[in-house]
């Protein structure tokens, strides 16, 4: 007959041994990112509800922009398939509750780094994607030169972002009165500036550049004042305490830099490793690449694959940000006077 | 995790919870097997052993010095003493024992850990109920509810209260304004039910005088002393100790205790240390730590923080409505989860949703963050309702109904999940409703 276990006596060196038992057990590989990715075969990548350029989908219901083009970057790096993201719109206010919730592994939704959202809230920006400044949009018959002139007028923004803090600290550095309108969404403050509701719109400067492309009337009615306001370094951003994924995102980010400061293009890139003439970087089946992936647990050849499916840094600009009338600026390479700097390998 | 992980994690979780349910394997045995089956298919790792101890550490020390003291307190015949005045005091009415088991109770778990609390007494409640001829199984399940009640009284009653308030920044004056007068209709609703649960003890009537125990004889007062001051001591620490220079949390009070204890036994050379050592319930102990790993398990499926989002989707800033979804949501979870490691996971899913409905900014998601509105304070005292009232209803929903099962077991009398949940569930349901309506009045007020 089977005794009641309940009635076994627990003595203190069998409980004892049966917890080091389960302890010696337990594997030490830790839970990451990296490791949901690959085991759900897909890349969850937050987005932003839709900003032309950065992440809009087209008519044919697929994502388009800078933003959406480095989480296929991404994916193509970690799954070896461009296609195997799941895009995730998000509002400003839900895109770290989605992170901290790991409804997305990645939010690229221009999302500016600061100090309080990696201190505080504990985000992480691995790198920079894309400088920006915050700036203001007019109707172009309104008779302003500088943002200066705004003072006692409506200025339309974004609840939920850097927008409305970098507003009122700027109309207090100048000493004006404004009137901030905020709004919950870009969509809802696009509608509240083309309606009259408000004088200006501030926002990221790259942000009103998309919508003035396809503002009512034309892109010519509408002014963005040359004032800038804030530095808005938006970059892909991560949930914090996975520094192998920080690791992932950062490298794979500079390796679309690297490929336009080598001149290594989606066009010519199989032909540049077939002549042998890439620098290492994009180098496959050398000892260091190996031992490169298996240290960060990716399959060699992650850099050629995130080149191969989206281009490099500057193609990505030139398709996507170029077409809104978007001025490269601080976005050139450091080689060009701008600031994108890839880091060396070795 | 992948979405099979998920899958497999709550099968094997719910394959657990039914075996002890319909009492087809010692339940023990059955949370160490599902914990084997985790870690052996990958889903329990390293990390995860390292968030299970930081979890469990707390309430397993709590309770294992709880045991230690309450072992050597026993050995010196005070419970007897402390019983044979209760029994007085019931005048041989088993009313009266089950109105003063709650008065008795109440107060002492709005300062002291719950589980520790009914490993204190438990001794007395058993001896009284033997005394008047009544099934002891039933009172010391009502006084494992009573409680994980009685903590909801204070800011410091129950691990699950501390949690949610110390992370809205409620001070201890703020919780006694706000909070504990639903924590007290918690507890009051219960005396109602009584005769209904508990009739026979309810209508029992035992004269007293024959009936009644002996006085028990203190051979060796010295012991007693000592024994005494020990548990002096350690209530002294759990009332003051994280106020001290050094601060002194109750895990480590308990650790203090049980050590000063085992000092005694040893000093005094009343029996070998390795017979109180060998007296402890392991069993609970393994079976608790067992349920943390489980329950470890579940929090990485990441299914109850996803729910920021969808709470938004579902009741956008409606807050009450929330409330109440959070109040039975984090009840029901609690019922068969430990509910420290329920409301961990539902502190990060509500601080998502208010930030994301964007009733506070996006540096509420930080864990140091205290200037909340005063009207998500429904929402926060809903998660306290919903964990600490939860745990009543089945016998793992709580440490102090583990230890109270346990101590019947050692009794002689074995507490199924059934014979737990007849007298959980339904003063669960009825207490949850008391939440229910002291939320919805506090979103009025805060209106």
């Amino acid at each position: 007959m089977r005794q009641p276990v309940g009635r076994l006596r627990f003595d203190l060196a069998r409980m004892t041994l049966l917890l080091c038992g389960l302890l010696m057990l337990v594997p030490t590989a830790s839970a990451d990112v990296l490791k949901g990715i690959r085991a759900r075969g897909m890349l969850h990548c937050g987005v932003s509800e839709g900003i032309a350029g950065f992440s809009m989908p087209d008519a044919a219901g697929r994502w388009q922009g800078l933003d959406a083009d480095f989480c296929r970057a991404l994916a193509a790096a970690v799954l070896e398939d461009p296609e195997k993201v799941r895009f995730v719109p998000l509002r400003a206010a839900a895109r770290f509750p989605a992170l901290q919730a790991g409804k997305v592994d990645v939010v690229a939704r221009n999302t500016t780094w600061t100090l309080h959202r990696e201190a505080i809230i504990g985000v992480r920006f691995p790198a920079v994607l894309f400088y920006d400044s915050q700036g203001f949009m007019v109707p172009a018959a309104l008779p302003v030169a500088s943002a200066a002139e705004l003072a006692g007028a409506s200025i339309c923004v974004v609840k939920g972002t850097t927008s409305g803090r970098n507003l009122s600290r700027w109309a207090t550095r100048l000493g004006i009165e404004i009137e901030p309108l905020v709004l919950d969404s870009v969509s809802a403050a696009r509608e509240a500036f083309f309606a009259g509701r408000c004088a200006a719109w501030s926002s990221d400067r790259a942000q009103l550049a998309s919508v003035r492309s396809s503002a009512p009337g034309g892109a010519s009615n509408w002014r963005i004042l040359p004032d800038q306001i804030s530095k808005e370094p938006v970059g892909p951003a991560i949930w914090g305490g996975d520094e192998r994924w920080a690791m992932i995102v950062r490298w794979v980010l500079f390796a679309l830099i690297r490929a336009e400061e080598d001149g290594v293009t989606q066009a010519n890139l199989d032909e540049r490793i077939a002549a042998g003439d890439t620098v290492q970087f994009f180098a496959t089946g050398q000892e260091h690449q190996k031992l490169l992936g298996e240290a960060m647990a990716m399959v060699p050849g992650w850099s050629v694959r995130a080149v191969r499916a989206v281009g490099n840094y500057g193609e990505l600009f030139e398709r996507h940000l170029a077409p809104h009338g978007i001025e490269r600026g601080l976005n050139h390479l450091w080689t060009q006077g701008g600031l994108m700097y890839a880091p060396p390998v070795d | 995790m992948s979405d099979i992980d998920i899958l497999v994690t709550i099968g094997i979780f719910a394959a657990v919870i039914l075996l002890i349910a319909f009492d087809r394997l010692d339940m023990a045995v059955a949370a160490l097997l599902g914990v084997s089956v985790l870690i052996a298919l990958g889903l329990l790792d390293g990390d995860d052993l390292d968030s299970i101890i930081a979890t469990a550490g707390g309430p397993l020390s709590l309770l294992f010095g709880g045991m230690v003291v309450a072992r050597v307190l026993a050995r010196t015949g005070v419970f007897d003493w402390v019983g044979e005045r209760y029994l007085h005091a019931t005048g041989g009415s088993g009313r009266r024992f089950l109105l003063l088991l709650v008065v008795l109770v109440a107060p002492l778990c709005a300062f002291l850990p719950n589980a520790t609390t009914v490993i204190l007494v438990a001794p007395i409640i058993v001896a009284v109920a033997r005394a008047l001829k009544v099934d002891f199984v039933g009172p010391l399940i009502v006084t494992a509810i009573i409680s994980n009640s009685a903590g909801m009284l204070t800011l410091v009653g129950d691990p699950a209260t501390f949690l949610v308030g110390s992370a809205i920044g409620l001070s201890f004056g703020d919780y006694l304004r706000t909070v504990s007068l639903g924590g007290l209709l918690a507890v009051l609703v219960v005396v109602p039910l009584l005769p209904r649960l508990l009739p026979d003890v309810w209508a029992s009537r035992v004269p007293l005088g024959a009936e009644a125990p002996h006085p028990s004889t203190i051979t060796r007062p010295a012991f007693v002393y000592l024994s005494l001051a020990v548990l002096l001591i350690m209530i002294t620490l759990f009332l003051i100790g994280e106020t001290l220079p050094t601060r002194i949390v109750p895990p480590a009070v308990a650790i203090i205790g049980a050590t000063l204890a085992l000092l005694v036994v040893y000093g005094v050379r009343v029996e070998p240390v390795d017979n109180v050592l060998r007296d402890i319930d392991w069993k609970t102990l393994i079976f608790l730590a067992a349920i943390f790993a489980l329950v470890q398990a579940f929090t990485k499926t990441g299914l109850l923080q996803g729910f920021s989002l969808q709470l938004y989707d579902w009741f956008g800033t409606e807050l009450t409505l929330v409330a109440l979804l959070l109040l039975a949501g984090i009840g029901m979870l609690s019922a068969l989860l430990a509910n420290i490691p329920v409301v961990a996971a539902a502190l990060i899913m509500t601080q998502g949703y208010l930030v994301a409905a964007e009733v506070v900014p996006e540096v509420a998601m930080a864990s140091g963050f205290t200037d909340w509105p005063a009207a998500t304070l429904p929402v926060f005292v809903a998660m306290m309702f919903g964990a600490t009232l939860g745990g009543n209803a089945t016998v793992i929903g709580a440490s102090a109904n583990i230890v109270a099962a346990g101590i019947c077991e050692k009794e002689g009398q074995r507490v199924t999940f059934i014979r737990f949940a007849r007298y959980g569930v339904p003063l669960m349901l009825v207490q949850l409703a008391v939440g229910a309506l002291y939320v919805l009045a506090l979103s009025l007020v805060l209106d």
